[in-house]
């Protein structure tokens, strides 16, 4: 019984990796290396720690927002050229009230509590935290029931969809301006943000007194 | 430098997504939440043929799987030679200065959050990466409906469930 487990857990990683080469959407060396990426960012700039995630729930650190809102803003007003360039598509996630609304409301009391989300879980997972380990115990379970029980529960749960909308739509004709406010906008928030952090003495103590940024 | 300033981290996710939205890249936006369904299939050995949801995130769902052990890698490596972060640990510090000191609790509410977490992900479509930054970039109207409710939620939050007074 035990073989039989085994083989088909590494059956369906391979069936993974072949499932990425066949879709097309990169390489299975660019996509690990968007992975390698991101989770290098996220931990370079600490933004995956406790004290920065559950810290903004406590608005004693603005890190998290301050980042991701300059993220959001730089990358609108490229992303919207490329895509009139033909460079990239659209990927828009369909409104559903019902489902943003409960969903967004169980994964914000989640992130106050847990201090992570689940791209930053994993990197806090590689630096060694076994409390976010749990917590992606959890997680996986979530997904076991939610799996299990879409069709019964989670779909109508969802609500309709109301269609995929973005920004422009309401504005016709002044597309380009929209986005450049929105942009500009977005990133002047980012800015604007005062800048609170917690600091951790138990992660800085490893440096020395001169990288330290609490201390410079 | 062993901390990278927050503007430096915009920027750079900013090219990433940037990089992987392009048709020279992934075309497609990046997602953290799908995988983890996704995994639970996997782990749990379920038949996609027989549950429509591993079906329709079948493509998605591996994709964020194969990215998922690149972030483990470059989180991992960065941790222990770069931001020297890596250590073993069970509780953080934050968590003992504004909740308490017992490894118990915080291991069951990481459990139950991260339960939570996920069924919320799914129920919305998206997390920080896929609705917050990938979505709100591309400004589609489900994110920012997301991301307005989870700000309000999560500082609601933070004011309930820390003592946020005690220093």
């Amino acid at each position: 019984m035990d073989t039989i487990v085994h083989n088909g857990l590494w059956e369906r990683i391979e069936g993974m990796f072949l499932t990425v080469i066949e879709q097309g959407h990169g390489s299975l060396a660019l996509v690990f290396l968007i992975g390698v990426i991101f989770g290098g960012i996220i931990q370079y700039t600490r933004v995956d720690k406790f004290e920065k995630i559950a810290g903004f729930a406590m608005l004693k650190d603005t890190i998290v927002p301050k980042m991701l809102f300059l993220a959001v803003g730089l990358t609108s007003i490229g992303l919207y050229f490329m895509i009139e360039a033909g460079g990239a598509h659209y990927h828009i996630k369909p409104v559903m009230w019902q489902g943003l609304i409960i969903g967004g409301t169980l994964f914000g009391i989640a992130m106050a509590i847990l201090g992570k989300c689940p791209g930053t879980g994993p990197i806090s997972i590689a630096e060694g935290r076994i409390d976010v380990l749990v917590g992606a115990i959890g997680g996986l379970l979530g997904g076991l029931l939610f799996t299990l029980y879409y069709d019964d529960i989670f779909k109508p749960l969802m609500g309709e969809s109301a269609g995929k909308m973005i920004l422009t739509d309401f504005f016709k004709g002044h597309e380009h301006t929209v986005v450049l406010v929105y942009g500009i906008v977005i990133t002047l928030i980012a800015i604007a943000i005062p800048k609170v952090e917690m600091f951790d003495e138990a992660d800085l103590c490893q440096l020395p007194d001169d990288q330290r940024p609490d201390k410079s | 430098m062993a901390r990278l300033p927050w503007w430096m981290g915009g920027i750079l996710m900013s090219m990433l997504l940037l990089l992987t939205f392009s048709i020279f890249g992934a075309d497609r936006p990046i997602g953290a939440s799908t995988y983890v369904p996704y995994f639970a299939g996997v782990i749990f050995d379920l038949d996609p043929e027989k549950y429509s949801y591993l079906k329709h995130i079948e493509n998605p769902g591996a994709w964020e799987g194969v990215m998922l052990l690149g972030a483990l890698f470059g989180g991992f490596v960065t941790s222990v030679f770069i931001t020297k972060s890596f250590r073993i640990s069970f509780i953080p510090s934050g968590w003992k200065q504004y909740k308490n000191h017992s490894v118990l609790s915080r291991l069951l509410w990481s459990f139950f959050s991260g339960f939570l977490m996920i069924i919320g992900a799914r129920l919305a479509g998206g997390c920080t990466s896929g609705h917050f930054m990938s979505g709100m970039s591309q400004m589609a109207i489900s994110s920012m409906i997301f991301g307005g409710v989870v700000l309000v939620v999560v500082i609601v939050t933070g004011r309930l469930f820390y003592n946020v007074k005690e220093k």
